[in-house]
This record gives structure tokens, sequence and C-alpha cells, in this order.
């Protein structure tokens, strides 16, 4: 373990990066006092850092993006603007964002960085969280969506959707362990709204620590669908800040398959009153994998509806984790939020664990939560079998259906046929 | 006797604290500190064997390596453990052989705080370990108890009428390191209460201990083990009072059950000790450990708990459902109101084949209070068809109060079932209207709703506990609807 927190800190002192020296040294100086987290840590207690503890993933060089094609699976399908990373860094050549609407930017972080600076550091190195100390130490770019207001005057106002979804990219492939550190940046303005499709690819030992700070202003909204299908040999961590003002929505759904261990951090934050957050997903797993869902959403505003679902189908030896808080403060009266986790177990052993958590200091709210974990309901095979079945085809649909009924929250059709192609190749996968 | 007048100026459900008296009585007590001397006291005071001083240091070893545990939703001021007193009997001098000879100041609280004795005891159907501080002073209906061969005693009788018993079993279901507050039990335990039942007896009437917490800066440290052999039955009862007082006083017990195959515990609790002051001030800190183990098949672990009392809760009675068709049940009401803590919850741990257990939770948070639901549901690999449903609710009174639900399930079985439920939720404008249109007071609008809220928990409690908790219930409330 300690080699490993000395490894990184040898990897930092090697690298060539000229920008933000100082907010640098301090986050690896961070990273250096925090070490990975251990099971005694309440946050990180069910997931198993073991492929992180063993090996060394030092970051991907800079200026060594292989080239690569865009797998054809990844691709949406509809017209859309797409922004591509390769291995951490933009991708220009794989990369389509089209004609962007007035006042609409989306563009590498890196190039934007340097303007963004204090607001880039300040945040993350107060936590304690050495996944975000060695994000901020070595991320060089990322994506950066911003919608500025327009100009008043001649120029016509936008309207307030996007006129097409954005695609973001990111893809990976590594002959060697490397560590993609990147981080991203979405600003929706005030009345404003957008649909984002995030998708996570790639094959080899790679690691992905990518970190995205979503604000979305007043009466704006964002629909987030994210697809997680790294490769088998990869570690995927995923951290996501989520900052809501007042009439904001956020509709955000993952999808996580890939990975050998993955996890997700969301943190939402209601700053604004009647704000809406749909926090939504599903993981299924097989193998040896292992996947970690970790929410916390917290209402600092009044009158605010949250809608959180999770739906885990854990096969073979698989382990998958969902720990939920939901967070009402004092001032968060008329809070109406409700969570429910829900878990098929497939394997003998395969195994669950799930915390979902309520911490309340208002009184006037609704809040529930709930979890389930079981297998296939006998009944509901029988009654298939009985119709003619294979008990293949029976537990197949029993688990499409079980999975599909998380998908179908999401509410962009494109977004959702392009999850549920997915689900169908999981599917497809699990019965060869 | 200042403190009895003031009782009797307090009215029925006392406009404050009803049990809040000092009773004057000669406490022959250990020098204030912890170390191998004072468990070498403890021991010798009460004519130990060897072999249970060697257990008391051995735990004492463990736990001066521990450190307190911080993991709870808690706010505990620092505990000074070498400024408590360790050891606090009642001066006896002959010991009594009839309620004649039991100290008068002594019976004296007990009419107060109602506990039958003697012939009232014999009328309540109720048999009565009762103890006070730490020493027993009286127990009834033992004749006809062993009749049946029922051992109801005293722990400390029990290790030297019973020390095959005592030493099978004791320390076997909460291990002497299990925890920081069990350790430290294990070390300094004083007396506690003992009850064995013989394979295929059914114990024909309730057995009740009231605990007492007396002399000023005694920490408590009972020690309780029931044992249910084959196809026995047994409802044990608990109920608590305690003076008032500023300091925080701190006690620290530990409840083990044994079911063996095929028995039944019944452990219904009702916890009423000081909760400190509407500022905060004084109160009990509460940190209990209280396990049981279904050792055999189709064995049956019952814990009902009511939390009213105490500044500081911190407990969580579990069971251990190791035998094939085992039942776990765990029914909780738990109230802070002004600014009393409570971190508690159960574990249900399924090791057996079929085993089941259930879960339900009331949480009431009023005033201040802080309420938190902690729970464990694991399956281990092979609990073949464990079934599990917990429901947590909670009642907000007050927008300064809070409610926490932190459940855990760890499920390594796929024939699992495990369902886990929760809300927090306030008692509606509506409710209120609708019984003080019906010409129902604030306060009895309140109790009304609260109780029927807690009912599925209350019907779990013997009858005469059933009414009790009620009106704690009420009591605990008073003034949280303004």
């Amino acid at each position: 373990m300690s080699d490993i927190r000395t490894g990184y800190i040898e990897a930092f002192q090697k690298q060539r990066a000229k920008s933000r020296e100082a907010a640098r040294r301090a986050a690896i100086a961070r990273f250096g006092e925090l070490g990975l987290p251990t099971r005694r840590a309440e946050n990180w207690r069910f997931t198993n850092l073991r492929p992180l503890e063993q090996r060394l993933f030092p970051p991907a060089p800079a200026g060594t993006v292989p080239a690569a094609t865009l797998p054809p699976l990844y691709r949406l399908g509809v017209p859309s603007h797409r922004f591509v990373l390769v291995n951490g860094r933009f991708a220009p050549a794989l990369s389509d964002m089209g004609d962007l609407p007035l006042g609409v930017s989306l563009r590498p972080l890196a190039e934007s960085a340097p303007a963004l600076a204090p607001a880039l550091d300040a945040p993350f190195l107060r936590e304690s969280n050495p996944f975000l100390a060695l994000n901020a130490a070595f991320f060089e770019d990322g994506f950066d969506l911003s919608m500025t207001d327009v100009v008043a005057g001649e120029q016509p106002s936008p309207p307030p959707e996007l006129d097409r979804p954005i695609e973001i990219l990111h893809l990976a492939a590594a002959a060697n362990p490397v560590s993609l550190h990147t981080r991203n940046r979405l600003c929706i303005p005030p009345g404003r709204r957008c649909t984002i499709v995030e998708t996570f690819a790639g094959s080899g030992p790679y690691w992905t620590n990518a970190v995205l700070e979503i604000a979305i202003g007043d009466g704006a909204a964002l629909r987030h669908i994210v697809l997680q299908d790294e490769g088998k040999e990869a570690v995927h961590l995923g951290h996501r800040r989520i900052r809501l003002g007042a009439g904001a929505r956020y509709d955000g759904f993952t999808l996580a398959l890939g990975s050998q261990l993955s996890r997700q951090d969301t943190i939402v934050t209601i700053e604004g009153e009647r704000a809406e957050c749909l926090l939504n997903g599903a993981y299924l797993l097989r193998g040896s994998q292992e996947a970690t869902i970790a929410t916390l959403i917290d209402h600092a505003a009044p009158g605010s509806a949250t809608r959180e679902v999770f739906k885990g189908v854990v096969a073979d030896r698989a382990h998958g984790v969902f720990q939920g808080k939901i967070v009402v403060r004092q001032a968060a009266q008329k809070t109406d939020a409700h969570q429910l986790n829900k878990n098929l177990l497939l394997g003998r052993q395969a195994v669950v664990d799930t915390k979902p958590e309520l911490e309340i200091y208002a009184d006037d709210v609704k809040c529930s939560h709930g979890a389930a974990i079981g297998d296939l309901d006998e009944n509901a095979l029988f009654y298939l079998r009985a119709r003619g079945l294979t008990a293949a085809e029976a537990r197949r649909m029993l688990i499409d259906a079980f999975a599909g009924e998380a998908i179908d929250l999401v509410a962009d059709g494109a977004a959702r046929s392009y999850l549920r192609r997915h689900l169908e190749r999981w599917l497809a996968a699990r019965e060869e | 006797m200042s403190s009895v007048e003031a009782l009797d100026t307090i009215g029925p459900l006392g406009q404050g604290y009803k049990y809040g008296f000092v009773t004057a009585i000669d406490a022959e007590t250990a020098p204030p500190g912890l170390d191998e001397s004072t468990i070498r006291f403890i021991s010798a005071k009460k004519r130990e064997p060897d072999w249970l001083l060697d257990w008391r240091l051995q735990s004492f070893r463990a736990w001066q390596k521990m450190a307190q545990p911080e993991w709870a939703k808690l706010r505990i001021a620092p505990i000074d453990y070498q400024a408590a007193t360790y050891y606090s009997a009642p001066k006896k001098k002959e010991g009594p052989k009839s309620l004649d000879e039991v100290d008068p100041e002594l019976l004296k609280t007990y009419e107060k705080l109602g506990i039958p004795l003697g012939e009232r005891a014999a009328l309540a159907g109720v048999a009565v370990d009762a103890v006070f501080d730490s020493v027993s002073v009286a127990t009834t209906f033992k004749a006809q108890l062993a009749e049946l061969g029922i051992i109801f005693c005293s722990f400390g009788e029990a290790v030297q009428e019973h020390p095959e018993l005592v030493r099978k079993y004791l320390g076997t279901v909460v291990p002497q390191g299990d925890n920081f507050f069990a350790a430290l039990n294990s070390a300094v335990f004083s007396d506690g209460s003992f009850a064995y039942i013989p394979p295929g007896v059914r114990c024909p009437m309730e057995l009740s201990t009231y605990f007492r917490i007396n002399a000023a800066k005694t920490g408590q440290f009972e020690r309780t083990l029931l044992i249910a052999d084959k196809g026995a039955y047994v409802s044990y009862l608990e109920g608590c009072t305690a003076p008032q007082r500023d300091e925080n006083q701190l006690h620290a017990a530990v409840v083990e059950l044994v079911a063996l195959e095929g028995a039944e515990i019944k452990y219904a609790t009702v916890q009423n000790w000081y909760p400190g002051d509407a500022e905060g001030k004084g109160g009990i800190y509460n940190f209990v450990t209280k396990r049981g183990a279904c050792r055999g098949a189709k064995a049956k672990i019952s814990w009902t708990q009511v939390e009213t009392g105490s500044a500081i809760t911190w407990k969580y009675p579990s069971c251990i459902l190791e035998g094939d068709d085992s039942v776990g049940e765990f029914y909780s009401v738990a109230i802070t109101n002004n600014l009393q803590q409570a971190d508690t919850g159960t574990k249900m741990i399924h090791i057996g084949k079929n085993t089941r257990s259930t879960i339900i939770s009331k949480g009431i948070s009023a005033g201040r209070g802080q309420n938190t639901y902690r729970g464990l549901v694991r399956v281990q690999p092979k609990a073949q068809g464990a079934r599990n449903y917990t429901q947590c609710d909670s009642l907000l009174i007050g927008d300064r109060c809070g409610a926490h639900t932190v459940p855990y399930l760890e499920i390594r079985n796929p024939s699992a079932r495990v369902e886990h439920e929760a809300t927090t939720s306030k008692i509606s404008e509506d409710q209120l209207f609708y019984c003080r249109q019906r010409g129902l007071s604030q306060e009895d609008a309140l109790s009304l709703i609260v109780n029927g809220f807690c009912k599925e928990v209350l019907k779990e409690l013997p009858m005469e506990f059933a009414v009790e908790a009620q009106k704690l219930l009420a009591v605990s409330l008073e003034g949280s609807v303004g």
C-alpha cells in the first residue's frame, strides 16, 4: 500500500505538466497524507480496492494518444454534437461538434483551464478523498461545456432547448497500466435545457479517474445519461458533483456494465427552492466484477422533490454495492424524497451490500427508502416455462424486465434505445 | 425526606420526571477509579471463584487496548472512566430472609416505583429479582420456580450456586472483547439476573427485573444471562427508572440470551432512565450490549423495547440465527425529546438455513432530539432460504429534531429474500385537527396518534407493560407540541 502511495508521488515528480504547478503540488501532498482509503473508512467499507492496491497505474503521458477508431457500438445513432476523449485527452479527429448554437461552448478543458484555475482547484483539496486529490494533481484535460448568456440587443435569443444531444465519449486503449485523470465541467445557465450522453469504454489495463462538476442554474434542466462499459481489466472511478439552483431539474441515469472494479460517486446539493432531482440507474455484474454506487443527495433548500431508483443484477461471483444517502437539512422543509434499491442475486457466490440511509433534520417532509434483495421469482419462471420457454429464455426475459424497468425511466428516446441495445448485448453475452 | 415531599407535590404522570428522588442508604462503595485492584476488590467482595476473577482480568486487559467507539451518530461528552465508582452495594447485616428484614428505605423506594413485591407480586403474577444498584436484595417466587427446575436468581448467586452453568455460557454470546462497553462490563460487572429454564419447561410467569440506579457517581454494570434449554419457553421483562441528578451516569450492561433447539425467549424492556432536563443537563448514558443466540433448530428470540429515557442510548439488541429454521424478532419504539440522543437498532445474523427475522422500528423525535435507527441484516453464504422483513418508521415532532435511518444489508446467498422499508413523516395537521374537533386536548390527541404509530410494537409487550409503556409515551412527549 505505501509503495503504491510513493509510486504516485514519484510519478508526479516525473510528470512534465506546465500548468497549475502550485495547485498540483498541494494536491499530491494531500494525496500523500491520505493514501488509499481502507475499508475501515465508513464510506469505503464495502468497496474492495484491491486492483488499485496491487498495481500502480502511472498517469498516461501526454502526446501519446493512440490512433483509435470510433466503435459503431458507442454511437448514439441520432445527430449530435460529439466530443471524444482518448486516454483522457481531446481527440479532434474523432470528434464532430457540428455547428454549436449561439452562446454554447464545448471545448477541451485544457484550453479553458487557465481561466478557470482557482475554481478547479479550491474545493476538493479540503476533502478526505484521495482520488480527488490524485485527480487534481494529474488532470490535464476533459470536456468543458458551458452556455453563456447571449448578449442582449440585436442577437436573436437562443431557444431554451439545445438542438441536439451532446455525446461525450471517454475512450481508452492501454497496453501497459495507465491512469486517466480527467476533469470535466458542465454549466447550464438559468432557463436552458440540454441532454448529455456520456460513454466510457476501452480495452487494456487502465484506470479511469474522472471528475465531473455540474452546475444547473435556476429553472435550467439537464438530462444526463451515462453508460459505463469500460474494458474487462479496467478500473473506473467516477466522481460527480451536481449543484441545483431554484426550480432546476437534474435527470440522471447511469448504466454500469463494465470494468473489473467500478465506483460511481454522485453528490447532489440542492441549493435552490423547488428543484427536482432524479437519480436513477442500473448495474449488471458478472464474473468477479465489483461495483459500488454511492450517492448523496443533500437538500439544503425547501420544497424539492427527489426520486432515486437503482436496480442491480449481480451474477456469478460478482459484488454489488449501493450506498445511498439522503440528507434533509432543517431549512429544507416540504422536501419529498424517495429512494429505492432493488437487487437480483443470481450466483451462489454473488454478494450484495446495500446501505440506504436517511438523515433528516426537518419535520415537514415526506421521505422514504426501500431496499430489496432476492433471486428470480419461482412462480414467474414456472409461468413462463409452462408456456413453452426454455429455462434460459425465461430467466433472460425476467432479468431483461427487471433491468429494463429501470432503463424505462430514461426520458430521452435515443438515449433509452442506446442503453437498451447495451442491455441486450449484456444479456446475449451472458448466455454464451 | 424532602425528596419524598417533593414527590408528593408532583402530579400524576409528572410535570417532569416522576421517579426523580434519591434514597438515603449507606452504600458500601469502592473508591473511584479503575485498575486491576478495583476488579480484584469487586471479585473479592462477591467471593468469586478464581476462574471468574481471571475472566474479569482478561476482559479488563482487552478493554485497556480498546477505544470508545465513535461511529454512532451521537455526541458524547468525554467520559472519565477513572472518576467513576465501580462497586456500590446496599449495606446488609445478615442478608434479608423475609421482606421484614429488607431495609425499609428500600421498600419505600419500590413502593414509589410500584414494584410488586411479596404478596403484591403474587397478585400481579410477577417474580421479581429486584436489583437495587448492584446487589439483589429480594427474590420472590423462587420456590415455585424451583419446583419446575427453573433457576432464577441474581447473577452473583448463580456464580455461587450454579458455577457450571455460568461458566459454560458466560461470554459465549457477547465475548469479552466484543466491543468497548461490553469489555468494560465483563471486567467490572457487579450483578444482574440469571435464569435457566430446563428442557421442555414453559416458565409459568413473566420473569421480571427492575433496575434502579441509585448511589451517586456509580456506573451500573449489569450482567444478565438467560438460558432456555431445548423446547423451553420464557418471557422476561426488564423495566428501568432512575433518580434525578445532574451528573451523567454511565450504564453499560450486557445481556446474553441462549436459546437451544426449539426454545423460545421473549425479552421485553421498558427503559425510562432519567433523560436529563430540558437543557440537556444530566441524564443517563445507556450503552448496552444485548445479544441472543439461537443455538438450535427452530429456536426463537424476540426483543421488544420501549426506549423513552436516557440522555444517550447506544443499544443494538441482536440475534444470531445459527440453528436451521430459527427466528429472530426485534420490535422497538424509541423516543427522543429535548436534547436526548438515541442510536439504536438491531443486528440479524442469518447463519442457518431457512432462518427468518422481522424488524419493526418506530422512532419518534421531538424537541431537539436526535434519533437514529442503525441496523444490520446479514445473510451468510450457507443461510439458504433466509428471509428478512424490516420496517423503520420515523415521526418528527417539531422542526429542530432529527430522524435518521442507517440500515446495512449484507447478502451472501442468492436464495435470500430481504426487504427493507423506511419512512419519515410528521404528524399531520389533519389528524390533529380531527382529534381536536372531537374534543381531545392537543396533548391527548398527540398521545393518541403516537400510540397508534407505535401500536405494532406495543402489542408485542405483555399487558401490564403495555399499559405502562403507553403512559410513558405520553409523559415523554409532554410539552413537545405547543
